[in-house]
């Protein structure tokens, strides 16, 4: 009967230590939600978007004021002449994407071919690699110009990340992400959580910290820090040298990991971007 | 006899002097070598810091100007970030949700 009693607990402590393991990303997103939805009581979901300009009503003035004159206006543009501009073997972007340019919605995917997250930066270089162009740089240049367009043509469909049922990969790469987002680094022991979730709301000397929810809904952003448009992985990068942690190379595993589980969590928030913050 | 005797005492000066150097050398060189295998175990496990990197260029530029006790400072230094980076990752090594999503 003890042994039995025993087997019993031994079981039930290791269901339990699975569950942990491998939790349910709908799980996730609805604590995560429930969470925002307590902590800034009477803001509409869909109001997360706009990130920290949900709840600072002065950094929304502010912000509001900018977007009559879109800084990132002369990306789209640009972005724009990019996806019409032929390659030098003749075909264009609308060749690899021809559901394109509105495509923001189905990015990242977990793509079974390449047994990787793909995310919309690193489909725009797989395709001028296959058609014999040079790869754009993943943080800072023109890559951003084509987000941009991409991004602003994507404008009000919704976030549909999805991870594919029964594959072990895909959950890995979710799970690997979701890790990442919780793990303490840097000289400074924070995770983007301590951030983004735990002291979304308060302030980091002038700055109001912006919440997980509906994070990556808005990018690429024009930073008026940068004076440019920036991709998501080149603010990955900067959120991790704040916490004097060594930032991991743009579009490596760790980062597209970090998007697949961030923009997960913003699945149903309509996007919203190009952005403009501070 | 007296130039002589100087001439001795100035060569027996400056090769202790230059052993002493070449000692100091050495550990310098030592303490940046466990710097950088310090630096790399946190790598490895995705903790490094985001300075220690630097603070061994930095351990490295001092000893070549011959300020060998700076770059064993620097060094050291750098090698305690590496073994804290390295802790910090491994003590997350399982994913633990903080409490306040609990």
């Amino acid at each position: 009967m003890n042994n039995l009693m025993i087997k019993l607990m031994l079981i039930c402590m290791v269901s339990m230590v699975t569950a942990t393991v491998y939790a349910d990303p709908e799980k996730d997103k609805q604590l995560l939600t429930d969470f925002f939805k307590a902590r800034f009581a009477g803001v509409p979901l869909q109001e997360f978007a706009n990130g920290s300009y949900a709840y600072d009503t002065i950094g929304r003035a502010s912000w509001e004021a900018i977007e009559e004159f879109p800084p990132y206006e002369i990306a789209v543009d640009e972005g724009e002449a990019m996806w019409e501009t032929p390659f030098a073997n003749g075909k264009s972007y609308q060749d690899c994407f021809p559901d394109g340019p509105a495509i923001g919605h189905k990015y990242p995917h977990w793509d079974d071919k390449q047994g990787k997250v793909v995310t919309m930066a690193l489909a725009i270089n797989q395709c001028r690699e296959a058609n014999g162009e040079k790869p754009l740089k993943y943080k800072k240049g023109s890559i951003n110009n084509i987000l941009s367009y991409v991004s602003f043509l994507s404008r009000g469909k919704k976030t549909q990340v999805v991870i594919p049922e029964n594959n072990k990969d895909a959950m890995a790469a979710y799970e690997d992400g979701k890790k990442f987002f919780f793990t303490r680094r840097g000289q400074l022991n924070f995770s983007c959580a301590t951030c983004h979730i735990q002291n979304a709301g308060m302030k980091i000397r002038s700055e109001v910290l912006s919440p997980a929810l509906g994070q990556t809904t808005h990018f690429p952003v024009y930073r008026s820090k940068w004076g440019a448009v920036g991709t998501l992985h080149r603010r990955f990068t900067g959120c991790n040298k704040q916490v004097r942690a060594k930032p991991f190379k743009a579009q490596g595993e760790q980062y597209r990991n970090l998007e697949y589980f961030l923009t997960y969590m913003s699945n149903g928030l309509e996007l919203n971007g190009p952005g403009a913050r501070k | 006899m007296k130039i002589v005797t100087i001439i001795i005492l100035s060569i027996a000066i400056s090769l202790i002097s230059s052993v002493a150097v070449a000692g100091d050398q050495k550990a310098a060189e030592s303490a940046i070598a466990a710097a950088e295998q310090s630096r790399k175990k946190a790598a490895s496990v995705d903790g490094e810091w985001r300075d220690t990197g630097k603070m061994i260029k930095k351990a490295q530029a001092a000893m070549k100007d011959g300020k060998f006790d700076k770059a064993i400072k620097i060094a050291n230094f750098a090698e305690r970030q590496g073994q804290y980076g390295y802790e910090q990752a491994v003590s997350q090594k399982t994913l633990t949700m903080p409490s306040y999503l609990k």
